[in-house]
């Protein structure tokens, strides 16, 4: 009997909690009997009535009640968790601004996309939140434009002069994040840009007494030598020349070095856009040449066998590990040293020389494509009918002026100082409490919405240190410096080229294909290539070339 | 006369079956009650879905809702019949799904008979756990442990090759190999989590029959032959069934961590494709008609299989 | 284990103990692998990779240090643990029943509820759908947001009803001679005679949950909510994605040390669970319920 009343009080049980979850408030946060901890909101009671603390307040603190506002951010470094419930900044935002700002950190890739998507479907998308895509931005805020869920953010740059000045002055990025000449997005400053080159390695040039290469042969004559001669010394066939993966379309970026050479880089040819020639690179018989090449180099053995299914991750264990000696890399994977300290720990003797770009036959010496990648927030439509606009331009502008360095780099004279010229320090500073200890990473997730490449950000970012062998690291100057010298081609246009119809077809196609050509899977012939192309017009090939004209040319970026 | 006669007697056999159906629903009534809070429960969180899952036939817009959404009938099933790769598609998906089906079914039912067949008891034990481990290992672990055996350039097998004086295999890029590597180690990582269930079915057959045949003189093949495989035989049926109404399914998260560009035209799936394709495009609907035609053809196989079963193993579903 | 000791058994126990042999092998080989990547310490993996033997004096926690040295370890993990109990109970709790009223082969209107069960088997809704009804339940931000969705499985559901099929009606009838009703003859009958089955079925339930990671990234935006896996997965997912690099949470190991610590970790309480389960899973547990 008594079996019997357990039984009923669990399925009673069951049932109501189906029935408490149907009918529970609006509230963001609810908790259920289930889950008595889980608690969002920080326990202290907000002090609305409490005059806050005396020095500049931007705008007059809102009255009674502090306004609410949800925004979903990537995080800087998303494995050390969101800042804690009690994180200083809630609280001056609440006091300075009259904001309780709820912050949710959006996982990267697919999962933070889909994340958004599904928000979007059910009309829930949260007040302020930032643009997460595998693909294009733009596409993705052009889709919630069209749907109608984010509102136009033209009104709100007045709001926050002092950010606009500082973030929102480059009208290239608010072009791109407009459609009808309004705009849709608030652009954060991008990153560093043309931060990636060619790098080989000094010592086992040297070892083999090899000249640096200069043209696409001289590269595969170094990288045989790199894979058979045992550049290492150490008596074992452990070597590649070339280390790449697959990163961006077709072969991807890591294969610049010989794309570059005949001028045919990436998937479209902006390099010959000016002579009314734009279109899509393969077209360009000079692709046919680079192909070429690149089978050279495929046939030759040259290159880490592994590299079409390796992820960025073992690419860049294997060169760590002394297995690739030429390679396509970001300057800070390269050098920053929490990277290039386990391989300076392995080989400290190593160097790696930043190369400039290879020459083809036709003398073409392009380095690479200048995309801007920048991220971009965007206002719900729903916040801007709850009239959150106001509030969500004043959050942004604190945290590009009075919230600034609390964002960005923590508290002054505890988690940094800064010197007589604004540069940011750690004189004097507890190493446990460093703005670039792992305990000051949650609460400066936000700081790429405070940044804006200032040279004290950067400094602060890549600093130069020692080697183990009493080697000057310098990644900026060395490195950073050296490839932005190089031929990038201005290519921020392509974002704005809508995708083609049956995208997903339509890339698949594409990709496969040339790298069936790149691996020998399919040998290359001018009839087996025009065979190729004819397939790629199948899926709409000429429409989607005919589609970015139209659109470049209206953006008065083509002839 | 006659012909009244004859609907009066089947009115009256007609109320008789209505009043005894009554009467067994009335006997069973605990039975209703007991099942009521399920299928409540099937009523929201499942058909309430489904319900919502008309976006399938409309152009979806977040804003006007569900309902609301203008409808636009059969497009989004025409967009993905008409696709470029549908039949590459459709053919990769049921090869995936069949040979995990055939080659995996067997090994499974194998490990279990031998594990029950097996009179060291610890050892059983050891074994039973050690070979559930692999179901833990998500597809990102597998994909590094794959490499590390399969990579031309210094995965163990391909050393073993190499020993042997062949030539190295880039398995994991080569559309010749790669279906194969999908399967086995989709069989490798599974394999002792199906076990468990034919395991228990194993166990549930009454040891009094094994007693008997011991009696009868019977060996260990005849016991295997006669009463452990039909005693799991409603399970195995039972699993191949539903497994036949998801033959569209053909292991998302495994193929999207083990395929690249080279081997899409072997290992491209329906669900790789809608999520290239749908979810990240915001093509809901797309991907929800999608799902409509899987099921489509799950409940046709299911019924057919369902048929089959029962003329073959005397068993079914309904 | 069974008592037949016939003429062929000494060979047959033979050839069974080489073939689970050959399996145990064909598992444990690659799975070793894992294990050494968890605990190869980074300046090995530099340099040699993840190698096949480890000398005993290089193994090293430092992974699982890491990971269970996150702040938001703790706290994920008691997450989990909430998920997967009470799921497991809300599933069980909706299971058992359905299970056993669809094995009353008799029962007026079975094959309608037989055909309204695998209609939700066959016909996925798919995210949105899923994701519209949640949302409209107010469950986001709600750990019922992961569990009841998924809550009944169609596949367990049927192979309980299998089960429950397979019980001899006699004690059924037995017991419903002495007038119990259904839900006394299931309690006092049924369950007691399926223990392998329920913590079959549980242990299904249970792995389920704590490894679901996908719904929580949708549902729960509260950093206090993430379950486990969630958690792994950002630390792996990032620390592979960092592209502006200027700071490495994990520098005192690799990420393939770190992805394996994680699945070990979180391997570990179904590991510690499974035994246990194997415990019921006896010969005779039938036989003994029809002695009582």
């Amino acid at each position: 009997m008594k079996k019997w009343t357990t039984l009923l009080l669990v399925l009673l049980i069951a049932l109501t909690s189906i029935l408490s979850a149907c009918g529970t408030s609006n509230e963001p946060a609810d908790t259920t009997a289930a889950e008595p901890t889980a608690m969002t909101e920080p326990t202290a009671a907000p002090e609305a009535a409490a005059a806050p603390e005396a020095t500049e307040v931007p705008e007059p603190a809102a009255a009674a009640e502090p306004v609410d506002i949800s925004m979903w951010a990537l995080a800087s470094v998303t494995e050390a968790g969101p800042p804690a419930d009690d994180w200083i900044a809630y609280d001056r935002i609440r006091d300075e601004l009259g904001i309780n700002l709820h912050y949710t950190i959006i996982p990267p890739q697919g999962d933070g996309e889909t994340k958004l998507n599904a928000a979007a479907a059910a009309n829930d998308l949260p007040d302020l939140f930032m643009i997460v895509s595998t693909t294009n931005d733009r596409d993705n805020l052009r889709t919630y434009h069209d749907l109608g869920l984010i509102a136009p953010v033209d009104d709100m740059f007045a709001m926050m002069p002092e950010r606009t000045k500082t973030h929102y002055n480059n009208p290239v990025l608010i072009d791109l994040d407009s459609f009808d000449g309004q705009a849709y997005g608030l652009p954060n400053p991008p990153g560093i840009t043309n931060r990636e080159g060619l790098v080989i390695r000094q010592d086992w040039l040297d070892n083999l007494g090899l000249e640096a290469p200069t043209t696409p042969a001289e590269l595969l004559e170094v990288a045989k030598a790199f894979t058979f001669n045992d550049p290492d010394g150490n008596g074992q066939d452990d070597t590649y020349g070339i280390g790449a993966f697959i990163e961006g379309s077709g072969v991807g970026r890591r294969f610049n070095p010989i794309f570059g050479a005949y001028g045919v880089v990436d998937l479209w040819n902006f390099v010959d856009a000016a002579d009314g020639n734009f279109g899509l690179n393969v077209r360009d018989p000079q692709y046919y040449e680079a192909m070429k090449t690149m089978i050279e180099f495929t046939d030759a053995g040259v290159i880490d066998p592994d590299w079409p299914t390796l992820t960025k991750d073992e690419f860049r264990a294997r060169w760590k590990q002394g297995r690739t000696g030429i390679m396509w890399e970001d300057f800070a994977a390269l050098t920053n040293k929490s990277n290039y300290t386990p391989f300076d720990d392995n080989f400290p003797d190593a160097s790696w020389t930043p190369l400039p770009a290879l020459t083809g036959p036709g003398g073409e010496h392009v380095y690479g494509l200048n995309e801007a990648n920048f991220s971009t927030y965007a206002v719900s439509q729903k916040a801007a009918d709850e009239g959150k606009k106001e509030a969500i331009a004043r959050l942004l502008e604190w945290m590009a002026t009075d919230g600034y360095y609390l964002i960005g780099f923590g508290e002054e004279g505890v988690n940094f100082n800064l010197d007589e010229d604004g540069y940011i320090t750690l004189d004097g500073i507890d190493p446990d409490l460093a703005f670039n200890s792992p305990a000051m990473q949650p609460p400066t997730q936000l700081r790429g919405t405070a940044f804006y490449n200032t040279l004290a950000e950067i400094s602060a970012r890549y600093p130069n240190y020692e080697t183990n062998n009493g080697r000057e690291m310098t990644p900026i100057k060395t490195y950073l410096e050296f490839f932005q010298s190089q031929q990038w081609i201005e290519g921020f246009a392509k974002k704005l080229i809508p995708p083609p119809e049956n995208a997903a077809d339509f890339y698949r196609y594409y990709d496969e294909g040339i790298l069936q050509f790149a691996l020998g899977q399919k040998e290359l012939t001018p009839e087996s290539w025009a065979e190729y192309l004819a397939g790629l017009d199948s899926l709409g090939a000429v429409q989607f070339e005919e589609g970015a004209r139209q659109t470049l040319t209206d953006a008065g970026l083509l002839p | 006369m006659v012909a009244a006669g004859s609907r009066s007697t089947s009115e009256h056999s007609l109320g008789r079956r209505v009043r005894a159906v009554a009467h067994s629903m009335w006997r069973m009534r605990w039975m209703y009650l007991l099942m009521t809070p399920t299928l409540i429960y099937l009523l929201v969180f499942k058909y309430i879905p489904l319900w919502n899952a008309q976006i399938a036939f409309k152009d979806f817009k977040p804003l006007l809702g569900v309902t609301g959404s203008p409808w636009v009938g059969f497009e989004h099933f025409q967009t993905f019949v008409n696709s470029f790769y549908f039949s590459q598609l459709l053919t990769n998906t049921i090869f995936f799904s069949l040979a995990k089906l055939l080659l995996g079914l067997p090994v499974a039912i194998i490990c279990a008979l031998a594990l029950h067949e097996t009179v060291l008891r610890r050892y059983r034990t050891f074994v039973q756990t050690v070979i559930y481990l692999p179901h833990f290992l998500s597809w990102v672990i597998m994909f590094g442990v794959l490499l590390s055996i399969l990579s031309p350039g210094d995965g163990l097998l391909n050393q073993i090759i190499e020993r042997l004086g062949g030539q190295p295999i880039a398995f994991m890029t080569s559309p010749k190999y790669f279906r194969w590597v999908v399967v086995f180690s989709d069989i490798w990582k599974e394999t002792g989590w199906s076990t468990i269930l034919y395991l228990a079915a194993l166990l549930a057959i009454n040891p009094e029959l094994y007693e008997a045949a011991a009696v009868d003189g019977a060996n260990a093949i005849q016991r295997i032959w006669h009463i452990s495989l039909p005693g799991i035989v409603p399970v195995i049926v039972l699993v191949t069934l539903l497994r036949m109404g998801h033959i569209l399914e053909a292991g998302f998260n495994q193929i999207f961590v083990l395929y690249s560009v080279p081997v899409y035209s072997v290992g491209d799936i329906l669900d790789t494709w809608v999520y290239r394709q749908g979810l990240l495009q915001f093509k809901f609907s797309l991907a929800t008609a999608v799902g409509f035609f899987k099921g489509v053809i799950g409940l046709i196989l299911i019924l057919v299989a369902n048929r089959v079963a029962k003329r073959v193993a005397q068993q079914g579903l309904f | 284990m069974l008592q037949s000791k016939t003429r062929d058994g000494r060979w047959f126990q033979i050839g069974v103990g080489i073939f689970l042999t050959t399996v145990l092998l064909i598992i444990l080989i690659p799975f070793w692998r894992v294990i050494v990547t968890a605990f190869v310490p980074l300046d090995t993996y530099i340099t040699e990779g993840v190698p096949f033997f480890l000398p005993l004096k290089k193994w090293t926690a430092e992974a699982f240090t890491q990971l269970m040295g996150h702040t938001q370890f703790t706290i994920a993990l008691r997450n989990s643990v909430i998920i997967t109990v009470l799921g497991v109970a809300i599933s069980m709790t909706l299971t058992i029943p359905l299970a056993y009223g669809l094995s009353a082969r008799n029962l007026p209107g079975r094959k309608l509820i037989v055909a309204i069960v695998l209609f939700t088997y066959l016909f996925n809704p798919g995210l949105i759908p899923v994701y519209l009804l949640v949302t409209s339940l107010k469950l986001q931000n709600n750990f019922l947001a992961v569990i009841l969705p998924p809550a009944l499985s169609v596949f367990n559901t049927l192979v309980m009803m299998g089960f429950f099929e397979g019980l001899p009606d006699d004690f059924k009838e037995a017991a419903r001679l002495d007038g119990a009703n259904e839900l006394q003859v299931l309690w006092h009958v049924i369950l007691p005679l399926s223990k392998p089955i329920l913590l079959t079925i549980g242990l299904f339930y249970a792995v389920f949950f704590w490894n679901e990671f996908f719904t929580p990234i949708l549902y729960l935006n509260d950093g206090n909510l993430i379950p486990l896996p969630v958690l792994l997965r950002n630390i792996l997912i990032s620390s592979s994605l960092n592209e502006f690099v200027e700071y490495n949470a994990f520098s005192t190991t690799s990420v393939e040390s770190l992805k394996a610590a994680g699945v070990l970790i979180t391997m570990l309480p179904m590991l510690l669970l499974y035994p246990w389960i194997q415990r019921y899973f006896t010969k005779g547990s039938l036989v003994g319920g029809v002695k009582e």
